[in-house]
């Protein structure tokens, strides 16, 4: 099977002469359709800046992403909107709605934007909406959602156009545990029934125990790799916490 | 280091805050024109030639607008202030916490609005004296006569004193009002300054319908009662019509957004590119400013009235001198003797060394006799002149002799005050028998009619004082000067108020778009994260602004436009209203104050929201 996300040799270097920062120093990484991938690692080890390049909000310094066949690093200006709006969807942290549209409106700006028929809009979003249950919120503004739901309205928003690639930073960040799990479940649905290709930053492990497969980052490097096959969600867990800590422990290695 | 902090928010200001800046200049620029008319050359002019101490009026009148004006310019910039202030809470916590005491930061900011203010004063001032020196030129353009050399560049520093005086109390309040404020601030308050609790609360459609109604309804019987009574019909239902069309128009400002929400909502062009974003902006902002909308279209309602008005009335004296006094000079050579003798009106000016060949292109003489009832069967008319002598003069002019049945009132005006219909014309043999009262001769004048004038006032002095002759002379340009002082006054007032007005209603909504400008920054930051491309933002904040700005001027448009059909009635009172050529001066200068504002306003905006993705 064709990958559906092609990582060659990543590198993205921030500042000048003596002030150089290698965020990332040479990633390389596959992830194939309908997979549900979690990126760990601790503060500072280039999760944000591969996810910024990934959604071509960053330019890298060298090496080559590849979705779906296109190289996103020779991509220019509008061509980069044109790819974003059209292949790829967002959940943000801060779950980013838009406070002046309502739930429905919110789901359908992405349809909007991406130049879908108008009459077609509202089913599409009624239909997103419908998979991630948020339909009785349709009508409410973002002020009137709760937090969990906030987030999955702007899940459905990120699934509404059938992108290849749903890009999820921190999705639960700013939820309490009860409203991740929903959150959670509602992303593992989508990713076993509907085939979504899921990639998910996080740093908290529970979150990152709903994944198929578990990359770590260190330095801007690929550290390690962790894959669930199969087993229980709680076995995976103790398996992340032990590598997490392996990477916390870093300090001691220093001593 | 406070100076150096200071200098350095000023240059930023004037960079971000660029509408304030310009509002001010503004506002510098207009005070500073009119109050500097005192010394200009054509005021000078009429101040010599107007008998009716019109000039007197127009600096009195322009006294008490300044004063007006200067309320309406200090509630601006306070305003304005307000606005700033508000932005710059973050950076105001930042100094307390950094240790600096109350005192230093009202300093600081005392003298961010010392500099701004004077740097305003001197653009203001310098952009005033350009404006001043235009209006002089464009006055002495509307003269028919002028003497050549009048015209000249001129400061007046009297203006420029009053202005600097007014424009430095103005600020001074503002400087008092600012450390207030300052002193007066919580910490927690400023640091959170970004946090904003908007509600967008959802109003019921059937509520949005019936208050648009009653809007409307208000609006109507507000126009139903101004047009059936007329505008100065001043008593307690011309009040009622001021408060019902003022609540009507809140009223629909407050329903609009809902209403046409509803309205757009399910139809396929809501869901087509950014439309629904855009209108959600709109009307999630049109509710909470409903209330200014309501006076920046009353704004527009005065502005757009007073400019078409003025301009209107001001075409319809300048039709009425023409009518009036249509000879350059009528000379009136009153009858002393029973056996009164006519003068050859070509030797009239001979003693004088006036060669009339030179001065006069055509000249035309005739008795004006006295009417008797008793004789000629008619009364009411200024004087009688003999068929033969008027089919002489309308010979001369080019106009047809007298054909209809005599004794009947002349057709066409006979001299300066001696309008159409006001002269008998009788049969020759019937004029005999009445009494001549005086000679009448008209002079139209060769070459620049200033000149000209001048020439034979002087010249007409020594034929008086030489000929012994009882004249008496009516100069066009006599009565010119008059109208022009009544024309200049109601011109410039208008112009003033207007302009005014105007000002203060672009930099209103410009403010309040630019302050919108943080919260919108996050807005389209994600709609730049969701793929939508720069030229669709772009359209999406042109069109956000656009709204903001077209519609207090649609509701203003029509709200003038039945304003100026019960204007035009006393108007027409006075003559006929060019409402053509008032149109479009009035839309000239709406176009470039109002789209002045709006272009500042969308590119301000745009540096906001732009980005960098």
């Amino acid at each position: 099977m064709e990958p559906i996300l092609t990582v060659n040799g990543l590198e993205k270097t921030y500042g000048g002469k003596g002030t150089r920062t290698n965020a990332l120093r040479g990633l390389d990484l596959k992830v194939f359709p309908g997979e549900f991938v979690g990126v760990m690692g601790p503060s500072g080890s280039g999760k944000t800046t591969f996810l910024n390049c990934i959604s071509t909000i960053d330019t890298p310094t060298a090496g080559s992403i590849t979705v779906d066949g296109t190289d996103l690093t020779k991509l220019r200006g509008k061509a980069l909107s044109k790819f974003r709006r059209e292949r790829l969807g967002f959940i943000f942290q801060d779950c980013n709605l838009l406070d002046t549209l309502t739930g429905l409106e919110n789901i359908a700006l992405a349809l909007t934007i991406a130049g879908c028929d108008p009459r077609k809009v509202e089913p599409l979003a009624k239909e997103a909406a419908r998979l991630l249950e948020v339909e009785d919120v349709l009508d409410k503004y973002p002020y009137q959602m709760s937090g969990g739901q906030q987030q999955r309205v702007a899940a459905a928003r990120a699934m509404v156009t059938r992108p290849a690639l749903v890009l999820a930073d921190e999705p639960t960040g700013a939820l309490d545990s009860k409203a991740a799990g929903l959150l959670l479940r509602q992303l593992d649905t989508l990713n076993r029934e509907e085939g979504a290709t899921i990639l998910m930053v996080t740093h908290d492990a529970f979150t990152a125990s709903w994944c198929r497969r578990i990359l770590f980052l260190q330095d801007g490097r690929l550290y390690r790799e962790l894959r669930r096959e199969g087993r229980d969600r709680g076995e995976f867990f103790r398996e992340i916490l032990s590598v997490v800590s392996e990477l916390g422990g870093e300090v001691s290695h220093a001593l | 280091m406070l100076s150096k902090l200071v200098l350095r928010n000023v240059r930023r200001s004037l960079r971000d805050y660029a509408v304030y800046f310009i509002t001010l200049t503004f506002g510098v620029c207009l005070f500073y024109t009119f109050n500097s008319l005192e010394g200009q050359s054509i005021m000078t002019l009429l101040g010599q030639h107007s008998r009716r101490g019109l000039v007197e009026s127009i600096f009195i009148l322009i006294n008490v607008f300044s004063a007006f004006v200067s309320v309406v310019l200090a509630g601006l910039i306070l305003y304005a202030n307000q606005f700033l202030m508000k932005r710059r809470k973050r950076e105001l916590g930042t100094y307390f916490l950094l240790g600096m005491d109350t005192g230093k930061v009202s300093r600081l900011l005392v003298g961010e609005t010392l500099l701004i203010g004077l740097a305003a004063l001197a653009s203001g001032l310098a952009l005033g004296l350009l404006c001043a020196w235009g209006l002089d030129k464009l006055t002495v353009a509307m003269f028919l006569a002028a003497p050549p050399d009048l015209f000249a560049f001129h400061v007046s520093w009297a203006a420029v004193g009053k202005t600097a005086l007014y424009f430095g109390v103005i600020f001074l309040v503002v400087m008092l009002f600012t450390g207030v404020t300052v002193s007066r601030s919580n910490l927690i308050d400023l640091i959170r300054g970004e946090r904003k609790n908007e509600e967008i609360a959802q109003r019921s459609l059937s509520l949005s319908v019936a208050l648009f109604l009653l809007g409307c309804t208000c609006l109507g019987t507000a126009y139903a009662i101004l047009l059936k009574r007329g505008l100065l019909a001043i008593d307690l239902l011309w009040f009622i019509m001021l408060g019902l069309g003022t609540l009507g128009t809140f009223l629909i400002f407050r329903s609009l957004s809902g209403f046409l929400l509803r309205l757009t909502r399910g139809h396929p062009s809501y869901y087509k590119g950014l439309n629904m974003f855009v209108l959600r902006q709109w009307s999630g902002k049109v509710h909470t400013n409903c209330l200014s909308n309501t006076v920046i279209c009353i704004l527009l309602l005065l502005a757009m009235g007073v400019t078409a008005c003025s301009v209107g009335l001001n075409d319809t004296i300048t039709s009425a001198v023409q009518s009036d006094s249509p000879f350059d000079l009528t000379l009136s050579s009153y009858a002393q003797a029973l056996d009164f003798r006519p003068s050859d009106p070509n030797e009239l000016f001979l003693p004088a060394g006036l060669d009339p060949e030179a001065t006069f292109s055509r000249t035309e003489s005739f008795l004006l006799r006295y009417n008797d009832r008793e004789i000629t069967g008619e009364s009411g008319y200024l004087g009688v002149v003999s068929r033969s002598e008027y089919d002489a003069v309308m010979a001369l002019r080019g106009e047809p002799r007298m054909t209809s049945p005599l004794p009947t009132a002349a057709p066409q005006s006979m001299a300066n005050g001696l309008a159409p219909g006001k002269v008998l014309v009788v049969e020759d043999d019937v004029a005999e028998r009445l009494d001549v009262s005086r000679q009448v001769i008209n002079f139209t004048f060769r070459g620049e009619p200033y000149a000209a004038d001048q020439a034979v006032r002087t010249a007409l002095t020594e034929v008086a004082r030489s000929t012994q002759l009882n004249l008496w002379g009516s100069f066009k340009l006599d009565d010119y000067f008059d109208q022009m002082g009544s024309k200049l006054l109601v011109l410039y007032m208008g112009l003033y108020l207007g302009l005014v007005f105007l000002v203060t209603a672009g930099a209103v909504l410009a403010l309040q778009q630019l302050s919108q400008a943080a919260d919108n920054a996050q807005r389209y930051e994600l709609l730049s994260k969701l793929g939508a491309p720069l030229s669709m933002r772009r359209s999406a904040l042109i069109r956000q602004v656009a709204l903001a700005f077209l519609l207090p001027l649609a509701l203003g448009i029509i709200h003038t436009f039945v304003g100026m059909r019960a204007a035009n009635e006393i108007i027409n009172l006075i003559g006929h209203v060019d409402s053509v050529h008032a149109s479009l001066l009035t839309a000239g200068a709406l176009l470039l104050i109002y789209g002045g504002y709006f272009l500042c306003t969308c590119l301000g905006a745009w540096r906001a929201v732009k980005g960098n993705v």
